[in-house]
């Protein structure tokens, strides 16, 4: 009696099909957020208030991505009963597609500081950090999107140590903020310090968006090994 | 011919028969259409079967309560439900395969093609042809892989080349290329997936537009069952394609909109299927209408 069986990615093509759209849509949302952050960078560097508010706009289709993309992430749940390494993955893009749409409203919320100030109008050494500080941020943010793309195992590692040197930028500005303030408005100074910790919580959501790929390829969350005492329930 | 279920043998889906044909004057399914008699008013271009007020009965038993649904061309629609819902019952009213149980009785319309094929002058054969079937037990005929396939045509008089329509016809079951080596070997020799795909094959080769499935994945194994299911879905470009499932998980993977159909027991202890809801597939796994629905997909009740 001949045999039946074939690999299962010959049978299940278009649910790979959808998978792999899955991924590619939660790449986009990643590159849409990136593309608006380097707008960003931009409209806060040479006190551009026209690009922060092209950078406000810029929101509507990122929301509209991610919700879009969260409907297909249930519908194939609930239609396609994923189990193992699909299931894992279907759980974390979703979790994945919120660090994203978060990364994007705090680069909104820059936007909104700048407008709110009509421009900061830095020294150049607090532009300087800064701009160090933006750079960083948002590499660790892009590499977190390729590591998505690539489905890479070590992205959570590489990217917490990454994250020190945002950390330490972080320190350096706002230890120049604190030495500068007495110079500025009061309000200026808090809405500066504001991206600074924006800058800080775009990373840290990268470096989450790390750990979550991890989790897609071994089903291991880093610091759920924190708790285990080597031995399951 | 008939068994217990009352499914008929295989071989009489395909031979004429001389005791339901209607006189001479009789018009079948297919002149009508030929006569270009235009749809009946209330026919959507895009839908296949228009069911108004159909109910079934075996004897005094009353199978299914009244029941009105539209079917959608090139689409999978799905019945799901508990045991005793009536939903095979309603699946064998659309190619009238009830006719052949003595006790069974239809009312209502099912209009196919904006035709009511239980009407006095539709050939059941005719209908037959254009509606196949596939059961829930592979069942090829004793006959070689060829002759499974060619019989049909055959009694039905094709004319044309059987060797291609053979294989065009085991090239669409995603079949052809397991068996076109061996097409002389009988059907028993392949395994249950690929004699269920062979059946599948035998029922195209009568060039139907609709495929009618009754739980056609039951007796396979997962693996078979995944490819049947891929072929189901291959299949709708060219055919229409309504499935009984006991499986609602399948009934998710493939169908396009889905008819949950429950049974009430009346105080008579008489069991009648009654269709409780009919929607996107999407729709009813993700925010059915229907508390009946819900509870029966999530598994607390059926």
């Amino acid at each position: 009696m001949t045999d039946d069986r074939i690999p299962h990615s010959e049978i299940r093509h278009r649910f790979d099909a959808e998978l792999d759209g899955i991924k590619h849509a939660s790449v986009a949302l990643g590159s849409l957020v990136l593309e608006n952050a380097g707008r960003l960078t931009e409209a806060l560097l040479e006190s551009r208030v026209d690009l922060a508010q092209e950078v406000i706009d810029a929101d509507d289709p990122v929301d509209r991505a991610y919700i879009d993309l969260e409907r297909r992430v249930f519908r194939v749940i609930a239609l396609q009963q994923p189990v193992a390494s699909d299931l894992r993955f279907l759980i974390s893009i979703i979790r994945v597609a919120h660090e994203i749409e978060r990364s994007g409203d705090l680069v909104v919320n820059c936007a909104k500081g700048i407008y709110r100030q009509q421009g900061f109008h830095l020294n150049s050494q607090m532009q300087g950090v800064l701009a160090r500080l933006c750079r960083a941020a948002l590499d660790l943010f892009g590499s977190s999107i390729e590591s998505l793309a690539a489905l890479d195992p070590g992205a959570g590692h590489r990217l917490d140590q990454e994250d020190d040197v945002v950390d330490a930028l972080v320190g350096e500005f706002y230890t120049l903020l604190a030495n500068e303030s007495e110079g500025m408005h009061v309000d200026t100074a808090i809405e500066l310090s504001r991206v600074g910790r924006y800058m800080e919580r775009i990373a840290d959501h990268a470096v989450n968006i790390g750990e979550h790929i991890g989790f897609i390829v071994t089903g291991i969350f880093p610091r759920h090994g924190e708790f285990d005492e080597g031995g399951s329930a | 011919m008939n068994d217990d279920r009352g499914n008929e043998h295989p071989e009489a889906a395909a031979r004429p028969d001389a005791e339901t044909r209607p006189a001479a004057r009789a018009i079948s399914v297919g002149a009508v259409l030929r006569n270009g008699r235009p749809a009946e008013s209330g026919a959507s271009p895009s839908l296949i079967f228009d069911v108004q007020g159909l109910r079934a009965f075996y004897g005094s038993f009353q199978a299914v309560a009244d029941t009105t649904m539209q079917i959608r061309e090139h689409e999978i629609t799905a019945l799901i439900g508990p045991s005793g819902c009536g939903k095979t019952t309603v699946l064998r009213c659309f190619n009238r395969m009830n006719d052949l149980i003595e006790t069974a009785r239809v009312e209502g319309v099912v209009r196919y093609h904006g035709v009511d094929i239980y009407g006095e002058k539709v050939d059941p054969v005719e209908v037959r042809r254009r509606i196949g079937m596939v059961f829930q037990k592979p069942n090829p005929f004793p006959k070689s892989i060829y002759d499974n396939i060619a019989f049909g045509p055959r009694i039905a008089g094709f004319k044309g080349n059987l060797d291609d329509l053979v294989e065009e016809s085991l090239t669409r079951a995603a079949l052809w290329d397991e068996v076109k080596d061996k097409l002389k070997q009988s059907a028993y020799a392949l395994s249950g997936g690929q004699q269920q795909r062979l059946c599948i094959a035998r029922a195209i080769a009568t060039s139907p537009d609709v495929l009618l499935m009754d739980e056609p994945c039951a007796s396979l194994d997962p693996i078979a069952t995944l490819r049947i299911e891929e072929l189901m879905i291959e299949l709708k470009r060219d055919y229409s394609i309504i499935i009984v499932t006991h499986n609602m998980q399948q009934a998710a993977r493939v169908s396009d909109r889905t008819a949950f159909f429950t049974v009430d027991v009346k105080e008579t202890g008489m069991r009648t299927g009654r269709l409780v809801e009919f929607d996107a597939t999407e729709v009813i796994f993700t925010r059915p209408h229907q508390k009946q629905t819900e509870d029966y997909i999530t598994g607390r009740f059926g």
